[in-house]
């Protein structure tokens, strides 16, 4: 058996523990902003936080699970109130398929924890989260319009 | 060759609209006899629910793959009806076919004589929506104010509306009190229609209406939806191109907890000589994805490999050498004496572009969710094109008539011409005819780089000369391919007095259209060969182009979606770029910029890439800027994201993406193998600019892939003086300067 948090819920889980965390979200939670990609942590278009971390869900068995506290994207605002870095991406227009998107904007949730300023080579440096569309240009000006937010700036 | 005369051409397209006005027909707005308003319950015709608190919901029909169709339809819409467009709320058509059934199975249902258009594909659905949709807010505006005439007391005439209300003086009533009223009105003239220069929300910046539900994790894809006791399906299919089946083994996969069923999924079609449709495999149906995954791997299965066990890349090149030395040609185009011109030239160069196989990795894998029962089919999709979802679940479900289905289609995790083909929703339907349950199937992502139908691989080789004064005068392009499709009329094939196109084909793995196909290598191959002929010259390769513009003008295209192709719309295009790049300032050591133009399906684009190639060969990309003429920009701020994409999708492909073949396999199957590009490796600096004008608009979804791949490769060469024949650029850059 194995306990833990999902957006401030407790859950438990009793099967197979090889499962990735990604399928429980998906099929058992029912919350399916967070997608499958490629299942081998390449992509991250599963990405969630553990512990406050983004992590690749499709690669983490859910054996490893028990005791964390996971946050996904139906978890990141609060209540209406969303994420400067969800705000951001609705500002700069973003999206265009979407898919990868929720992924993208957990990765850089966690990314500016660690930099909180980040020039555009931190930015090449640690975020390598796959956009088949490409949107490229405007991740990258959410990114900077997010840290400005959370930094008081905007 | 003459000059297009544009009063002419304005002239056909006002009487080409005038004709479509003209069609006798029923009112949009009367003809919803249609009764499968599931997930728009329109009031007001096809397209528009308004509710009594003045709340207007607009429907839109084309699937949405991320090139923002679900705004800027809508915004047409609007832009008659006169509503606030913020306030607006969008949702997906449910498909319209027509109930008769016609040789190419049930087509899209029409609105007065024109096809509702319900595909996204080709950068179609603005082009074929632009006029219809006008109409039906049009038609929709003067029902409103017709059905105000008596509240107000003032007549039709002297009625106006705005931001949804119905004006007169100090005088107004909201649509959402008269809607009821105006859909049962008789107009007594056909709706007058916008003049462009009236326009309050084409044309203007809107943000995407998705874009909330993006980026809460609320927007559903095909792979998020379930039906009540649904079953999860994956399936091993042959990985060995057009191989079978031969023996498997399935008792270890039915051990796995959850499994419930395995068993034989033919391929379809059964001749292995024709494009397979659906991979001959082993299907297994779990209660959960993950157990049909471990289920899976339990399977013992026996292939057979033979069609193409000889098949890897370095087999196809070589083949390639066989063709082009031995096989017949068919010449495609051919003007004045190019052999003659070639001998006689003053210079010449021989040069051979190539590129491999690449596959579409649409983010949102292939999926489909059907449940077919005695008397229904219920499916939920992720596909391209509406009609295709039914025609082809018709076909491998026969007994089943029209009105038995019930269709859904989802926003698409990407498209990329790869979710044309109803592959994945198919093997759905098979499973789910078979087990009498409702399945999903998910493809994981080696399923889809193994069985994509990938743009085709291609040696393009061009023979040319030019004259003492540099003038590009014989060009022989002779393209060896994968596939048959060639870019006959493609600048520069008339702009060279003498000039001969020809195609050899051969074919390995499956193929089908991918962003831009046929153009986006032609762009690569024609736009890098006209710059290495312009350095040839010694001349400027910007200048060398528009100077190839200016003298000859426009020239004939009869193709898919363009007649011709205007000089002056390639020129602007060009010169917005180079401005915006800067085309010819003073760069630093070991910079180099590169300039490329395509007109893909009537939309023109340009692109100006500046690069930094480091003495080890390390590339930067620095700078980029896309400039694009698509005609009228519905949502200029959608057209930017989609310069933005096509540009870095080119440079994506071009970077690193290659699918490698080996004993009749494809052998790089995810994305530690199949290299696609990342933020890092993007240009921090981009600038897309959209054409300002009224023409009748094209679309924008492929038309900035074709120049960016050549641009980006002519940069390289300007930089450090290594041409890129060859794609994808990988490692050859490092190698080249170490050498």
């Amino acid at each position: 058996m194995v306990t833990f948090t999902v957006n401030g819920k407790s859950h438990t889980f009793d099967g197979d523990e090889d499962m990735p965390l990604l399928w429980y979200l998906r099929e058992d939670a029912k919350l399916t902003g967070t997608k499958f990609g490629c299942g081998i942590a390449m992509c991250g278009a599963c990405t969630v936080h553990m512990g406050g971390i983004a992590q690749r869900s499709c690669s983490i068995p859910m054996a490893a699970v028990d005791g964390e506290n996971i946050v996904t994207i139906e978890g990141l605002g609060s209540g209406n109130e969303l994420h400067a870095v969800q705000q951001a991406w609705i500002d700069e227009d973003v999206a265009q398929c979407g898919f990868c998107q929720s992924g993208q904007i957990m990765a850089t949730v966690s990314f500016l924890q660690d930099y909180p300023n980040p020039t555009d080579q931190d930015i090449d440096d640690n975020l390598d989260n796959l956009c088949r569309c490409a949107s490229y240009v405007r991740i990258r000006k959410a990114i900077h319009r997010a840290a400005s937010v959370l930094r008081g700036e905007m | 060759m003459n000059n297009m005369d544009r009063r002419t051409f304005l002239k056909v397209s006002a009487a080409a609209g005038a004709l479509v006005i003209a069609t006798p027909n029923l009112s949009f707005a009367q003809s919803g006899a249609n009764s499968r308003y599931r997930n728009l319950d329109a009031n007001l015709g096809f397209y528009l629910k308004i509710d009594p608190d003045n709340t207007i919901t607009i429907g839109y029909s084309v699937p949405d793959d991320g090139t923002g169709v679900s705004t800027a339809l809508p915004m047409i819409v609007a832009e008659e009806l006169d509503v606030d467009f913020d306030a607006v709320k969008v949702e997906k058509l449910p498909p319209l076919y027509k109930t008769e059934k016609g040789a190419d199975g049930h087509d899209d249902q029409e609105y007065r004589g024109q096809t509702i258009h319900q595909s996204t594909g080709g950068s179609q659905a603005i082009r074929r929506s632009y006029v219809m949709l006008r109409q039906a807010g049009a038609e929709a505006r003067d029902r409103l104010k017709m059905a105000a005439v008596d509240e107000i007391g003032a007549p039709f005439e002297e009625l106006t509306t705005e931001n949804g209300f119905v004006v007169n003086g100090n005088k107004c009533i909201a649509y959402g009190a008269l809607v009821e009223k105006a859909a049962r009105v008789k107009l007594n003239a056909e709706p007058k229609l916008k003049e462009p220069e009236d326009y309050k929300i084409i044309g203007t910046k809107r943000p995407q209406k998705i874009a909330r539900d993006v980026a809460t994790g609320q927007q559903k894809y095909c792979m998020d939806m379930e039906l009540p006791g649904m079953l999860n399906a994956v399936i091993a299919r042959c990985p060995y191109i057009d191989g079978l089946v031969k023996s498997f083994d399935a008792s270890e996969a039915l051990k796995v907890p959850g499994v419930r069923h395995v068993f034989h999924m033919k391929r379809i079609p059964e001749d292995r000589s024709e494009q397979k449709y659906i991979a001959d495999g082993i299907a297994v149906l779990a209660d959960s994805h993950w157990a049909a995954l471990k289920g899976r791997e339990a399977l013992e299965i026996e292939w057979d490999d033979t069609m193409w066990a000889h098949a890897n890349n370095a087999w196809i090149d070589q083949n390639f050498d066989n063709l082009v030395a031995n096989a017949p040609r068919n010449i495609r185009l051919e003007h004045g004496d190019f052999d003659k011109a070639y001998a006689e030239a003053d210079k010449t160069l021989e040069v051979a572009y190539e590129q491999p196989y690449w596959a579409h990795a649409t983010m949102e894998t292939p999926c489909g969710i059907a449940d077919v029962t005695a008397d229904k089919v219920k499916v939920i999709a992720g596909n391209q094109t509406a009609v295709r979802v039914m025609n082809d679940l018709m076909n491998v479900l026969p007994g089943y008539t029209h009105d038995q289905f019930d269709v859904t289609i989802m926003r698409l995790g990407s498209g990329f011409g790869r979710k044309f083909i109803v592959d994945a929703v198919t093997e759905a339907a098979l499973c789910s005819k078979e087990v009498g349950r409702p399945v999903k199937v998910i493809w994981t992502r080696e399923d889809d780089l193994e069985q994509d139908f990938y743009n085709p691989k291609g040696r393009h080789i061009f023979r040319g000369g030019i004259d003492k004064n540099g003038k590009l005068i014989a060009a022989n392009y002779l393209h060896c391919s994968t596939d048959n499709d060639f870019a006959t009329h493609a600048f520069p094939a008339h702009h060279v007095p003498n000039y001969r196109g020809e195609v050899i084909d051969s074919k390995v793995l499956p193929s089908g259209p991918w962003r831009g196909p046929t153009e986006n290598v032609a762009g690569y191959a024609m736009q890098s060969f006209v710059d290495e002929m312009a350095h040839l010259a010694g001349k400027d390769p910007l200048e060398y182009r528009l100077d190839m513009f200016r003298e000859t003008g426009d020239t004939p295209h009869p193709d898919f979606s363009s007649d011709y192709m205007r000089a002056d719309r390639f020129i602007n295009v060009l010169q917005m770029a180079a401005k915006n790049a800067g085309w010819g300032k003073e760069l630093p050591k070991g910079h180099g910029m590169g300039v490329a133009s395509f007109m893909t399906f009537g939309g023109y684009a340009a692109c100006v890439v500046e690069v930094k190639v480091d003495d080890d060969g390390t590339l930067t990309i620095i700078n980029a800027c896309g400039a694009a003429d698509p005609g009228i920009a519905i949502n200029p701020q959608g057209c930017e994201a989609q310069i933005e994409s096509g540009t870095l999708d080119g440079f994506s492909a071009a970077l690193g993406q290659k699918i490698e073949i080996e004993g009749g396999r494809v052998v790089n199957n995810n994305f530690d193998s199949y290299i696609m590009a990342r933020i890092g490796s993007m240009p921090h600096k981009f600038t897309p600019e959209v054409a300002r004008n009224f023409i009748e608009p094209r679309g924008l979804g492929e038309m900035s892939l074709p120049p960016a791949i050549p641009a980006l490769c002519n940069a390289i060469f300007a930089a450090c003086g290594v041409r890129i024949r060859k794609l994808p650029i990988a490692d050859q850059l490092m190698q080249a300067m170490r050498a």
